[in-house]
């Protein structure tokens, strides 16, 4: 693996701008300048700035992804005029949204409406300040990783229901309704899937869930877990075929029929985002991260940042998964999905994590050789 | 909680507003409200020559415009009493199931899309293109045709068309199966669709409701066996029922309905390259074909010979059956039309196969009633 | 079932309130009658004589009258029949056929909202396609294409 870091590469660019920047600075100041506690601080924002840079890149290139997929799915093209193979239209529709009007219905409630798009792109955002890409490309490490990205990932359900509810629209109102109970229908599942990889890698760290599958990945003995897991974030991401909270059909827009412009952008972003969440957690959880198996030839991961190219290109082949199911399945209805969420899902989800509990079982058999690393 | 679905919503397919009390996700009652896109073509009709309102059927119904030709032309024919050479029968004939296809193409669409099926959604488009390139071929407009005349048709078929169309009609044949295996084989689909709106026979005879809605209940009913119009009654098919009543059924009707026009659509063909032949009546009235007087010429309106009668026509339409009622009491205008439109009827009958359901089978049950608003206001 | 056979078993019941049934193109004849027999003549259709389908209800404003049609389908005899009777004009009432068939509704109140037609006994005798509270019939001779308009609309509170 290679040593540089995120941290590092913002730590190197922080120190050089610093030092050119105390240049023209007298002595007082430049000491100051270029003391440990301001080097940090700067290397804070770099870190940042970068991750919300690359995070944002990655999203629109995900929405060309997913245009140019399903306009093959659908026998068309996609975006073809702007840029090379239309890469660059989602820049030109976000322009457009950008320089639209952002109208506020008269009836709704102000701070609730302006409040909701934020918060919720914001909490998106903030769960790849803790995902691991590569080894040592993350931003937080902490033991509980996993943990805290699922807990910011179920934020979503109350800024979508605040912003429904502040909207003052009957569509709205459905839509937020139905996107609360759906998500909190589904965190069951989710969470039991993700409680047998727990078992599986013992621990509730990414890295270290990561490193685990450097034997075999764990979508093999978590099959069933990992089917779990998928649907669960298909109804998480409110995408077809669970997308009836935006149901166009009957509720307009849903929970964002009010909003236009920048705010419906941000909307718009940050559903993106979570796509993208929900494909990463996917990679990290059950296709084995930025590593790939032994037997690849050496000269596939040894070139420079290898990890997070395979690691990306396993993402958008996830997240081309969920194109494919969104190009191929109509919409449920609400009382159907949540009967396949407790009546199917729960327990397949149980099954797995007693499945993920034999799986532990046989590693100390003697036959296989009992892994020392097991229960972290 | 009434909701107002309409009239603009995605739902409506159109430009009308279904109001709907619901109390949690189930509906209690529901109003339908029309009149959003009324131009009042039956009052537009009594100041028209009747080639000229033929331009107005087209708009009429705008999926479906040639079956509207066929219906106005069928009762202008009779009110002004002029009988169309068969050949130009049969290009109506053919024109009408071609028609028949693209509507049903276009309602396939329309009704997946309302599921969140994407994909089919642009198949049907894609599809529905094919016919109406044949369409340009010969009448020169994709939407609007403007193509039947009183007395015949405007122009005969191209040279080369029938194998075109040959080509089109086996093309689709591939593609229903095509169809059907995206949408019926899926489990989602059928869940969304099975035993929903169920309207039995005899309620929908009650309601007025016609078209593959009355056929989908197991009802036999169809204007084409029944009281065969134009050539209908020398051609071979078959009427395409379904007995679950349900939106399922709806779907199996209009997929084999499509099936049974190409089968039509092959024997008018077969007949169009035996039968070569004038398309226009030879006897038509000097007046038809200028209706207004030469400017400083006005006596020539007093000498023109206007025959009087009544007009009655039914025809099965893709939505309906659809029915035109024309008064001529002598003159170059009709002195009353009157059409009746399925959809209005359809849409209307909603009061009793909506309320019970849920919110979110509204897109799925008013999409298989097939909705266009266009010839529900008129 | 012929024409003559239709008028003979009318007349025999309705007597002269049955006024005449003439030929009509295509159709198995068009009966006139006297407006005031509508509901029992409707129900002899429907349950004696199985014209179970009423497929079309619309008025013709004649000026010195304005004449209702209906027209019914019997799938018996998969035949068309046409009734027609004709009111005066300034106080076009008859009695709604809704009690006969269920989809007169509609047809009773695009008649209503078009010609002026007044349907006794009809449960929601709303226009159909012109907004509410419009003060013209527009398919009426009296009505003026060009007229100005003196539109209110009203706002429902429910």
């Amino acid at each position: 693996m290679s040593s540089a870091s995120l941290f590092s590469v913002s730590d190197t660019i922080a120190a050089w701008l610093l030092a050119h920047i105390a240049y023209v600075f007298p002595p007082p100041v430049k000491g100051w300048l270029t003391s440990g506690d301001v080097v940090l601080g700067l290397t804070a924002l770099i870190f940042s700035a970068i991750l919300l840079g690359a995070s944002m890149i990655n999203v629109i290139v995900l929405i060309w992804w997913e245009r140019k997929l399903l306009g093959r799915f659908m026998d068309r093209r996609g975006a073809m005029h702007v840029g090379f193979a239309g890469l660059l239209q989602n820049f030109a529709d976000g322009l457009k949204l950008f320089r639209k009007d952002t109208v506020r219905p008269t009836q709704a409630d102000e701070l609730g409406f302006w409040l909701s798009p934020t918060a919720y792109l914001v909490t998106s955002l903030v769960i790849f300040a803790i995902l691991p890409i590569s080894t040592g490309w993350n931003g937080g490490s902490l033991p509980l990783t996993l943990l805290l990205a699922l807990v910011i990932f179920s934020f979503a359900p109350l800024f979508i229901f605040l912003g429904a509810w502040a909207s003052n629209n009957k569509y709205a109102l459905i839509g937020g309704m139905r996107s609360a109970a759906q998500m909190i229908a589904y965190e069951v599942p989710i969470l039991l899937a993700v409680v047998a990889v727990v078992v599986l890698a013992g621990s509730f760290d990414l890295t270290t869930i990561v490193m685990e599958q450097r034997n075999y990945w764990f979508w093999a003995p978590l099959f069933l877990a990992l089917i779990v897991f998928l649907t669960g974030m298909l109804a998480e991401m409110e995408r077809i075929p669970f997308d009836l909270p935006e149901a166009e059909a009957e509720l307009v827009e849903g929970w964002n029929t009010e909003y236009g412009g920048m705010l419906f952008a941000f909307f718009m972003l940050a559903d993106y985002v979570r796509y993208l969440v929900g494909s990463i957690l996917v990679v990290l959880l059950f296709l084995g991260g930025w590593t790939l198996p032994s037997y690849v030839p050496s000269v596939l991961t040894s070139f420079p940042l290898a990890g997070i190219v395979w690691f990306m290109v396993k993402v958008y082949l996830v997240f081309g998964v969920f194109v494919w199911v969104r190009a191929s399945l109509p919409r449920m209805r609400t009382d159907q999905l949540l009967r396949l969420g407790w009546m199917r899902m729960v327990p397949l989800a149980l099954l797995s994590v007693i499945l993920a509990a034999l799986v532990v079982a046989a590693h100390c058999l003697p036959v296989l050789g009992c892994v020392p690393s097991m229960g972290g | 909680m009434w909701v107002n679905m309409g009239p603009q919503h995605p739902m409506t397919h159109g430009l009308w507003n279904l109001r709907v009390r619901i109390e949690g996700e189930i509906i209690k009652d529901v109003d339908p409200e029309m009149g959003f896109l009324h131009r009042g073509i039956e009052k537009i009709s009594e100041d028209r020559h009747y080639n000229e309102i033929i331009t107005l059927m087209d708009r009429t119904c705008y999926v479906a415009g040639l079956s509207w030709e066929h219906l106005f032309i069928i009762a202008a024919e009779e009110a002004l009493h002029i009988v169309p050479p068969e050949r130009a029968e049969y290009i109506r004939v053919l024109s009408a199931e071609l028609q028949r296809i693209g509507s049903h193409l276009m309602w396939y669409a329309a009704f997946v899309q309302d599921l969140g099926l994407t994909t089919p959604f642009l198949y049907g488009m894609r599809d529905r293109d094919l016919i109406l390139d044949l369409f340009q071929t010969y009448t020169g407009g994709r939407l609007t045709y403007e193509y039947m005349r009183v007395g015949g048709v405007r122009n005969d078929l191209p040279l080369g068309f029938t194998a075109r169309c040959r080509q089109v009609v086996d093309w689709l044949m591939d593609r229903f199966v095509e169809y059907d295996r995206l949408c019926l084989s899926s489990t989602i689909f059928r869940e969304r669709c099975d035993g929903l709106g169920l309207l039995s026979a005899e309620d929908a005879i009650a309601y007025g409701v016609t078209g593959p809605m009355l056929r989908s209940a197991g009802s036999r009913r169809d204007l084409r066996k029944d009281r065969p119009y134009s050539v209908y009654g020398q051609l071979q098919f078959d009427v395409a029922t379904a007995n679950t009543a349900d939106v399922t059924g709806r779907y199996l009707v209009r997929m084999e309905e499509m099936r049974q026009a190409v089968k039509i659509i092959r024997q008018c063909l077969d007949w169009l390259d035996d039968n070569p032949g004038p398309v226009m009546a030879s006897q038509l009235p000097r007046w038809l074909g200028a209706p207004y007087a030469p400017v400083g010429n006005e006596a020539y309106l007093l000498k023109r010979n206007y025959p009087t009668g009544l007009g009655f026509s039914m025809v099965e339409e893709p939505h309906g059956e659809a029915g035109a009622y024309i008064v001529n009491d002598g003159g170059e205008h009709p002195y009353r039309v009157k059409f009746r439109s399925p959809v209005l009827i359809n849409i209307w009958a909603a009061k009793r196969y909506l309320p019970g359901y849920r919110v979110a089978d509204i897109p799925p049950i008013m999409g298989s009633v097939d909705v266009c608003v266009g010839e529900c206001d008129r | 079932m012929k024409r003559d056979e239709l008028a003979a078993s009318l007349t025999a019941r309705f007597g002269d309130r049955i006024l005449g049934v003439d030929a009509f193109p295509g159709l198995l004849g068009r009966v006139r009658f006297d407006s005031t027999i509508a509901l029992e003549l409707f129900r002899a259709f429907r349950d004696d004589l199985k014209f179970v389908h009423l497929t079309m209800v619309g008025a013709t404003d004649w000026v010195d009258h304005r004449e209702v049609f209906y027209v019914l389908w019997s799938d018996a005899d998969l035949v068309y029949v046409l009734l027609s009777t004709n009111l005066p004009p300034d106080a076009p009432t008859i009695a709604s056929a809704v009690p006969i068939w269920p989809s007169a509704n509609a047809h009773e109140r695009e008649a209503w909202d078009l010609v002026g037609v007044r349907f006794e006994g009809h449960p929601d005798l709303r226009r159909i396609f012109m907004p509410e509270g419009y003060a013209y019939h527009p398919l009426l001779r009296s009505f003026k294409i060009h007229e100005p308009e003196d539109l209110e609309v009203k706002v429902r509170s429910d």
